[in-house]
């Protein structure tokens, strides 16, 4: 038994930049691999994520609905799952397709249309370990030998704290045994 | 000695919920429903009756988990 489902996905600019019909394709191929009709599928919006995925600070929105068995649905969520430029994605069982969405999709695929390219302020984050690292070899890199200097100006004041004379813990002497 | 409770702000749905069209994609028609830091208001202040507080609930996670909506503000 065929279904109506609407489906959201969101897309990496990346892929989005490179070209848009390319991009849409990677759903629309999942779709039809699985046996789905689409019925239409566009470009919903460019925003900025509310929180970070993959460390990608914005992304694209393509909405689609398509009819398909209910047979193919785990099938397909895996295959998303498993696709990189995929960043997330939502599934819903509808009654109908909403009045207006073919025609928006339909005028998506006129010659005069053209995506918008997504803004450069997506940038991926580097992840924190690699961000502190890069830190790290700034700070050290240009100026090491005030650094160096501090610490030895710090040592002749006595800031430093003397290192404490690595004295042997007392063997702890083991508990005489007790007569019985 | 009366009591000081501070008299209950107007829900925000309006007098009655009136089965509203609660959808995922309208963002801005969410946020009205949302606290400064992203939690759902309370039926209370929203002034929607049990069902169609389900469906704001059920509106505002699917907007969070594609990333319309923050979790937490």
């Amino acid at each position: 038994m065929t279904q109506t489902y609407e489906g959201m996905f969101l897309l990496d600019n990346q892929v989005v930049r490179e070209d848009w019909k390319k991009a849409k394709s990677i759903v629309t191929d999942a779709l039809k691999k699985h046996g789905a009709k689409i019925v239409c599928a566009r470009r919903w919006d460019e925003r900025r994520l509310a929180y970070t995925i993959r460390r990608r600070r914005r992304a694209t929105y393509c909405l689609t609905f398509y009819e398909m068995g209910n047979e193919g649905i785990t099938a397909l969520r895996r295959d998303l799952e498993l696709n990189e430029n995929v960043l997330r994605y939502l599934i819903l069982a509808c009654e109908t397709v909403p009045a207006g969405e073919v025609e928006l999709s339909a005028a998506e695929e006129s010659a005069d249309f053209s995506v918008p390219a997504p803004p450069p302020d997506d940038a991926v984050d580097a992840p924190p370990h690699v961000r502190r690292r890069e830190e790290g070899a700034e700070a050290e890199g240009e100026p090491a030998e005030a650094a160096e200097g501090e610490l030895e100006e710090g040592a002749r004041a006595g800031h430093e704290r003397p290192a404490r004379a690595a004295a042997p813990a007392p063997a702890s002497a083991p508990a005489p045994a007790t007569e019985a | 000695m009366g009591s000081m409770r501070r008299p209950a702000a107007p829900p925000i749905s309006g007098k009655n919920c009136d089965d509203p069209v609660l959808d995922y994609k309208d963002t801005e028609n969410l946020r009205r429903f949302l606290t400064a830091h992203g939690q759902i208001l309370s039926r209370k202040r929203t002034g929607y009756c049990t069902q169609c507080q389900k469906q704001l609930k059920q509106a505002v996670k699917r907007a969070r988990h594609l990333a319309l909506l923050p979790f937490v503000g």
